[in-house]
């Protein structure tokens, strides 16, 4: 089925599946997410939003569906054969995963030096670039350990940005950060995708990171796209499990 | 009791294939990837510089204790001048190789372990991943050369260290002459003594890096599974390099006979 992605689409998946173990924890997702697009996806913790968006990059396989990604179907490739997508789509984990036993500028450097990038003053401005966007000049030396969990992620930006990915995935990129560094890391997520033009995925259950970044919402429920829409029609859908989540009512008494 | 046992024979064989898919996946990596030189250099020194303090006590002291031991014996049979060459075939053969892989695994063993699982549990490894770096490439390689170029060193280090100490404990203070104790060393020591203990010492250094690259690559979340994955890359490579210990040193007499 080649060639059936239209070229305005970034992401395409279809009826994807993943059981891990002996839980299966997506149950058959379709997404369609448009080239230069914010697609924030919703979901409650452990509803598998984390799992679909590292189907994106290659990190998991499906047990079946299709992934495509830029016109490429993904899910066949072997890990040594997805290092072109991995070029194009960058990934923001939950805990930033930055290199521990290297500093600030080691860390972004690492990329570019993979990538072949030779000269060293290319990679000292590029890294000063990435750093500057994340609002984090001048702090190339210091080491991962000596950060905050704010700046951690604003590095592990920077690194996923200095490569200049096409597509920007981000996980859950304001889970246990306050609320004034959650509310700056969302208008970084904005600003980068202005300033960019890069498609972004951003996985979160933070009402506040949907409402400030996204173009349209999918809302991931039991293992199914539960809704696909803009912002505006979210906020106006009827539906229980919903507006249940939106407000954060449980249902529990005390 | 047969469900169980059948299930951890199964266990068994799934964790020797989980094994055999890393070293395949090694061996892919040494033919299409490049090599790291530096991170090799950098392991090199990590493996071999550091292990300088225990192999340097572990042969002084193995070699000191050996003789003493021989010596008392021999001395009851009025052989005192052959206890050198019985002390330095047996460190080659045998002890150098032995003790030197299970220090060696336990310092390398346990590191690697620990590094590779934290990375595991932290998603540098899935981060390695996203940046287009396979990990075998960047963490399991420059660790599986810098292992196999070093543990024939260190071995021989070890060795040597033990047969000086031997010469030092012998001759000085227990009073064997000299002139004898070397004589017996030279012709009862032959080239094939130092290539069973080289050999020995490169395959216990490829068992020690390939368990400990896997128990790190399968480290399970949180502090348990961390603090898991080093403990069991001692374990599980000491009790190797025991076991295949017995079964190399029948392999090795086929391929280095005596006499050659």
């Amino acid at each position: 089925m080649a060639n059936e992605v239209p070229a305005t689409r970034m992401i395409s998946i279809r009826q994807m599946t993943k059981t891990l173990g002996t839980q299966q924890v997506l149950r058959g997702v379709d997404l369609e997410i448009e080239r230069g697009e914010t697609c924030v996806i919703l979901g409650r913790s452990g509803c598998g939003k984390s799992v679909l968006l590292k189907h994106l990059i290659g990190l998991f396989q499906p047990t079946s569906g299709e992934v495509w990604v830029d016109g490429d179907e993904i899910t066949k490739l072997r890990e040594r054969q997805l290092g072109g997508i991995r070029k194009k789509v960058g990934m923001l984990f939950q805990g930033a995963a930055l290199f521990d036993s290297m500093n600030v500028e080691e860390n972004l450097a690492f990329p570019l030096r993979e990538a072949g990038v030779k000269s060293e003053a290319e990679i000292r401005d590029r890294v000063a670039e990435a750093l500057e966007m994340v609002d984090l000049a001048g702090e190339q030396k210091k080491m991962p350990e000596k950060l905050s969990g704010g700046m951690r992620k604003r590095v592990g930006l920077a690194r996923t940005i200095v490569g200049r990915p096409a597509c920007l995935l981000y996980d859950e990129p304001t889970t246990g950060l306050d609320p004034i560094a959650s509310d700056s890391i969302n208008h970084l997520i904005r600003r980068l995708q202005k300033r960019l033009q890069v498609t972004s995925v951003v996985v979160t259950h933070d009402m506040r990171t949907a409402f400030t970044t996204a173009d349209r919402v999918a809302f991931l429920h039991e293992g199914r796209t539960y809704f696909h829409g803009t912002v505006d029609v979210l906020k106006k859908v009827a539906d229980p499990i919903i507006t249940d989540f939106i407000e954060g009512r449980s249902g529990d008494v005390s | 009791m047969v469900t169980a046992l059948g299930r951890l024979a199964l266990q068994f064989l799934q964790y020797l294939g989980e094994l055999a898919l890393l070293v395949y996946e090694t061996c892919v990596a040494l033919v299409v990837a490049p090599i790291r030189w530096r991170l090799v250099m950098r392991q090199i020194v990590e493996v071999g510089w550091r292990s300088q303090l225990v192999v340097i006590v572990t042969g002084m002291f193995t070699g000191a204790v050996l003789t003493a031991q021989m010596y008392f014996q021999f001395a009851v049979l009025g052989m005192e001048s052959a206890t050198g060459s019985v002390v330095a075939v047996a460190l080659f053969r045998e002890l150098g190789p032995v003790l030197t892989g299970l220090m060696v695994a336990g310092r390398v063993g346990a590191t690697s372990a620990a590094e590779i699982g934290t990375m595991k549990v932290t998603e540098q490894i899935d981060a390695l991943r996203a940046l287009a770096v396979h990990p075998i490439d960047y963490l399991v390689i420059p660790r599986v050369l810098a292992l196999v170029l070093s543990m024939p060193l260190l071995v021989a280090q070890s060795v040597g260290l033990g047969i000086v100490s031997s010469y030092l404990v012998g001759v000085h203070l227990l009073n064997i002459p000299g002139p004898f104790f070397l004589e017996n060393l030279y012709s009862y020591v032959r080239l094939r003594d130092l290539k069973m203990a080289l050999s020995k010492g490169f395959c216990f250094g490829v068992v020690i890096i390939f368990v400990s690259c896997h128990q790190g690559l399968n480290a399970k979340e949180g502090a348990v599974g961390v603090g898991r994955a080093p403990t069991e890359a001692v374990v599980i490579s000491s009790l190797a390099i025991l076991i295949m210990n017995f079964f190399l040193t029948f392999l090795l007499n086929m391929v280095f006979p005596y006499g050659k």
